[in-house]
């Protein structure tokens, strides 16, 4: 029986077709892994004293006037080798500080960024004293502070009790977007100041409001001229080293980076290194003016390959070296977070997305040659950096989809595979044209949206579903501590029916679904008034036009994405207390109940825990039964999130994936009904809860299509792990794409592998230095493993393994 | 009552089904080693031969069986106070024990019942070839996307003769690819029959030499030697399949014979070298029974690529890992 997948797999192009590392990106990579992260006071240190200078100025020529000030003044360096140049810190792998977000977490945690247990930060005594003398300025000026004061009292309780974290953008910038870099590339910084200055001379400034965007176009300019002077600083670097460069090889190419540096991104790019160069100098700036990850480049594949088929002087070995340093470039990129978000964003994830493939807006397939050399960067680097997609829709070409399974089998949980068939429409129904549609990218871990004209808003929280059935079941108590925390939908053992059970959930999603929006919309007001970003703004469209910054409703498009976490725990529990309480009346709501207080303590409640756990289906095992309660209890959530609109003149749209948040968030969570103890991790993403997945890999795919993908617009998250043998030859690869094929066609959105041994993960627990540079799929990211916490590795080898 | 939870519960009534029932220990769904594609192995109980090396030793008894996990006991007591023969003696704080010949199996089974915690579990369920089809169906869509389809193991697959020839029948008659995994001990009469719906044969060479066979595996290899060379010849293609236990049958002379007689297989489509691995062990402890191959390492790589590249002298595709 010949197969569909066997047939695409004949005309399958080996990694080996495409030209492997060269000494040179083995070099700069193996400089790189060994460096470890530190703490850069540069950038704090010109924010705060440029704030002290314009505190008499409009606050979109301030954040310009200091974005100028930071570009000029931090150290500019070119390493050894290096030929795609641009550094965010004095070193690589360094993490800015910004104080105009949020920093009393950072002085309060200062002394512990050496010591925490995960993604650890090294600080020197002079340079934490340097922090130390410039945060109280910053006193009470923050974003964070002043979102504080426009939430709620309630609001900030449910924050507390961990029903829902904003954290994110609570504390830092929001980031999570995609420019125009093909406006860019094509037309170069000097075009976006002209577009300004032509929205400029439209204005009549006798209108208040045109007086308003007359500052922020102003600031528009000043920021894109700030950027070109900082190539210039790179151009002026490359020269003085090429005046003392004594080998002829490196001279030449010193004077060359001096020659691109001058032109880009200033003016249009006409050669792929030029493009590579112009990109990296906006993908970098961008980071140091937002504080935001998940800035993400998304189609790179598209709108770079005219600059490659142009280029005839290239040969595909420099372009394959360009894009593999280009990738090292991405990796280089840090930020420094709280210890609490470490445990959600664990591994120094900066969430730059960039996907291959896809359709173009007509419809059509749109894989080129630097679709492949796109993930054979991936396969050449083997870096966390950028996070790779691909877009599979009904005429991938085969040779692409095998050459992305020939990746994924290397075991660095990439690329992330999304499917067209149902992404599309779901944007379709936030509101997107059909064009846009059709152009989505990938920002961050799982969250789709079409670039340059968008404010995604997509990481705007984790909401702890679980600990909102608990509360369901707790009469609105929080189990943890007591405290009446959301309304009195009754007591536990005054159900009579599964229905009752089931208001009941509703009831407290509707009440701490409010309060969610609420937190987020106040983060949301407080970055419009405190933090805009004018060079960030004069990449999207249609912030020019309007003549507004996206933090104030600039974008064409605008959403918030709150993500709901504990699908699969949710759906357990429900699905046991109707199996076990309601249908087969093997246990009561009473004894339910006593089960729950004491966290299933003594003999008799371990009982009923191993009754829950194993004499009640379980999501994820192909079973209707358990995934339709999981399905009921994820829609209640994303109905109610998408009820709501938020300050930028968009809406609410839901997603479920937790990227790491399931171990913290399942702290605060007392024992729950699907036999799960207080305070252990919840389900990962819409993946059913570790260990119970028993019928493999095929069955759980199924379960995991059964949810509704489709409102879940923010994103869906599916992390699969396979033993390596399962794909170890065409077989596997033909395999992996008959699962991925019929979970899309069931109508999943998004799935990943993991293809690393479980032994294999014990022993880097136990070795880490053995296994420096060993990359896993995290939750929607990679990052080394051996810099997860304990408690996220262990979550990563809990997860039931796929074997042959 | 969803599917899943239909067959985790032992019920003796469905052994006296009137519609014809076959036991099933286990079903395996994405097997990807044991024939083309993604497919579902189906495990039927029984065997007629006594390998020591044995991965799955649930699958040789041809009777439901009590298979006892300690370390899953929580210690509730419920086995001792449902057990009408008091099988479990002496109430301890973890259950380890049972007098399997005063067990009711399988008419009992009301101590897996009451075991939620899964220390006492039961292998082996009354299947209707339907019910075993409602699992196998599931997976369809990968089976066509892959090439894959369903595989009839055990234990013996061909010792439940009746069931296997309805079941196969079903499968293919579905539009299924069809396939066995065998070791060969059945009469012609029996096998020949069901060939007739089988796509592929994997057909287990565990030694050429007859007395040797007959040590490790309790029968000698006659029989099997000769339904090898027969379904060789029938145009059915055919796998065979060497597990290569050390200090049994991992020889160079072993391999030889098998690699030579198997080049002779008109319909071979290759010799796969399965090495022994350990993962079976544990159930051994869980029915009572000595495992007699305790402590013994599985092959090393290296020997075991040597090996197969000398079986690939004989001019066959040999594959290790199947």
């Amino acid at each position: 029986m010949a197969s569909k997948s066997e047939a695409l797999c004949k005309k399958r192009i080996d990694v080996a077709d495409l030209p492997g590392p060269t000494a040179r990106v083995e070099a700069i990579k193996e400089r790189f892994i060994k460096i470890t992260p530190e703490i850069c006071v540069e950038r704090a240190q010109l924010i705060t004293e440029s704030y002290r200078e314009t505190e008499d100025l409009p606050l979109h020529l301030r954040r310009a006037k200091a974005f100028e000030k930071i570009l000029q003044g931090m150290t500019v360096f070119i390493a050894d080798g290096e030929l795609v140049v641009g550094n965010q810190c004095t070193k690589p792998r360094s993490a800015p500080v910004y104080p105009e977000f949020s920093c009393k977490w950072l002085e309060a945690e200062l002394d512990r960024l050496e010591k925490r247990t995960g993604d650890v930060f090294l600080i020197s005594e002079e340079k934490k004293t340097i922090l130390r003398e410039l945060f109280p300025y910053w006193d009470k000026k923050t974003s964070n502070e002043l979102a504080t004061a426009i939430m709620t009292a309630d609001a900030l309780a449910a924050q507390g009790a961990g029903v829902f974290t904003v954290g994110n953008y609570y504390f830092n910038g929001v980031g999570h977007i995609s420019v125009d870099y093909a406006k860019v590339l094509a037309k170069g910084l000097n075009g976006v100041i002209a577009d300004a200055k032509t929205e400029l001379a439209k204005l009549d400034i006798a209108d208040p409001d045109d007086l308003k965007k007359m500052h922020f176009l102003n600031a528009v300019i000043i920021s894109n001229e700030a950027v070109i002077a900082f190539a210039g600083r790179f151009a002026a670097e490359a020269e003085k080293l090429a005046a003392s460069e004594t080998d002829a090889g490196r001279k030449a190419e010193l004077k060359e980076i001096a020659r691109v540096c001058r032109k880009v991104p200033a003016q249009p790019a006409g050669s792929f290194q030029e493009a590579v160069q112009s990109f990296w100098f906006i993908q970098l700036v961008l980071q140091i003016e937002s504080n935001g990850h998940s800035i993400s480049p998304m189609r790179f594949d598209q709108y770079m390959y005219p600059y490659l088929q142009m280029d005839s002087g290239i040969t595909t070995e420099q372009a394959q070296e360009l894009l593999d340093l280009l990738y090292i470039k991405f990796s280089e990129i840090n930020k420094v977070r709280d210890e609490g978000s470490t445990k959600a964003f664990g591994g120094y994830p900066m969430f730059q997305n960039l996907i291959v493939g896809g359709v173009d807006s007509e419809g059509e397939d749109a894989t080129n040659e630097l679709s492949f050399m796109c993930l054979q960067a991936t396969a050449n680097t083997k870096l966390y950096q950028p996070s790779i997609s691909i877009r599979i829709h009904s005429n991938t070409p085969a040779e692409l989809y095998c050459k992305a399974a020939e990746v994924s089998r290397l075991g660095l949980g990439m690329p992330a595979y999304y499917n067209d068939r149902f992404v599309i429409p779901a944007l379709l129904s936030r509101g997107l044209t059909r064009e846009d549609a059709r152009d989505y990218g990938i920002i961050g871990c799982v969250e789709p949206q079409v670039g340059g004209k968008t404010e995604g808003w997509h990481d705007a929280a984790f909401f702890n579903m679980a600990k909102v059935l608990e509360l369901a079941l707790n009469n609105g108590v929080d189990a943890l501590t007591g405290r009446q925390l959301g309304p009195k939908t009754g007591d536990l053992a005054s159900f009579t029916s599964f229905e009752d059970v089931m208001k009941a959930y509703k009831t407290q999603m509707e009440y701490f679904v409010k309060l969610l929006v609420i937190s987020d919309n106040a983060v949301d007001i407080a970055h419009g008034q405190r933090t805009p970003l004018p060079f960030l703004s004069s990449l999207v469209d249609d912030c020019l036009a309007k003549g507004k910054s996206l933090q104030e409703g600039g974008a064409h498009y605008n959403f918030t994405g709150p993500q709901g976490v504990g699908v699969g725990n949710v759906g357990d529990s429900l699905t046991a207390i109707k199996k076990l309480v309601f249908e087969d009346k093997a246990v009561t709501l009473a004894d339910l109940k006593k089960g729950l207080e004491t966290d299933f303590t003594g003999v008799e409640m371990e009982s009923l825990r191993q009754m829950l756990l194993n004499r009640a289906p379980k999501y994820g095992n192909d079973d209707e039964y358990a995934d339709l309660v999981a399905h009921e209890g994820a829609l209640i959530y994303c109905r109610e999130v998408e009820k709501y609109t938020n300050p930028r003149g968009g809406r609410f749209q839901p997603g479920l994936y937790p990227v790491s948040a399931n171990v913290p968030l399942g702290t605060v969570v007392g024992a729950t009904p699907d036999g799960r103890k207080s305070g252990t991790p919840l389900a990962d993403g819409v993946s059913p809860v570790s260990g119970v997945d028993q019928s493999g890999p095929t069955a759980s795919v199924k379960s995991v299509a059964r949810l509704d993908h489709v409102i879940a617009s923010n994103g869906t998250l599916l992390n699969m792990k396979f033993h390596p043998s399962a794909l170890k030859d065409d077989r596997g690869i033909q395999n992996l794409v008959g699962v991925t094929e019929t979970f899309f066609n069931g109508g999943g959105t998004h799935i990943q592998y993991n293809v690393i041994s479980r032994d294999t993960l014990l022993d880097a627990q136990k070795n880490p230095d053995k296994y420096q540079g060993m990359v896993v799929r995290v939750a929607g990211y990679s990052a080394f493993f051996t810099s997860l916490d304990k408690a996220i590795q262990d979550d990563i080898i809990a997860r039931t393994e796929q074997v042959f | 009552m969803s599917w899943s939870q239909r067959y985790q519960i032992y019920n003796p009534a469905d052994g006296k089904r009137p519609e014809p029932t076959g036991l099933v220990s286990d079903f395996q769904r994405f097997s990807v080693h044991d024939g083309p594609g993604i497919r579902t192995i189906v495990f039927l109980k029984g065997c007629p031969l006594r390998c020591a090396w044995c991965a799955n030793p649930e699958t040789i008894s041809p009777r439901p069986e009590i298979m006892l996990i300690p370390h899953n006991c929580i210690g509730c007591g419920k086995c001792y106070d449902v057990c009408p023969k008091g099988c479990f003696g002496e109430r301890a704080e973890r259950v380890s024990k049972i007098d399997r010949d005063t067990c009711l199996l399988p008419e009992c089974g009301k101590c897996q019942h009451v075991c939620y915690a899964n220390a006492i579990n039961i292998s082996g369920r009354y299947l209707t070839v339907e019910e075993v089809m409602e699992v196998v169906e599931r997976d369809r869509e990968f089976y066509d996307r892959t090439g894959g389809g369903v595989t009839f193991s055990g234990g013996e697959p061909f010792a439940q003769p009746d069931f296997l020839l309805k079941l196969a029948y079903r499968a293919k008659t579905a539009n299924l690819h069809t396939a066995v995994e065998t070791c060969g001990q059945a009469k012609w009469d029996v096998l020949g029959p069901i060939l007739e719906y089988l796509d592929l044969v994997l057909f287990d060479l565990k030694h050429m030499d007859p007395g040797k066979h007959l040590q490790g595996t309790g029968v000698s290899n006659e029989l099997i030697v000769k339904n090898l060379m027969h379904i060789g010849s029938s145009g059915t293609p055919v796998r065979a399949r060497l597990p290569l236990v050390p200090g049994f049958n991992d020889t160079v002379d072993n391999v030889r014979a098998t690699a030579a007689f198997v080049a002779g297989l008109s319909s071979l489509e290759a010799l796969d070298i399965l090495p022994y691995h350990r993962m079976g062990e544990p159930k051994w402890r869980h029915l009572d029974r000595e495992y007699r191959l305790h402590g013994v390492h599985p092959p090393d790589r290296e020997r075991v690529y040597e090996l197969a590249e000398i079986a690939r002298s004989y001019g066959i595709e040999v594959t290790v890992g199947g």
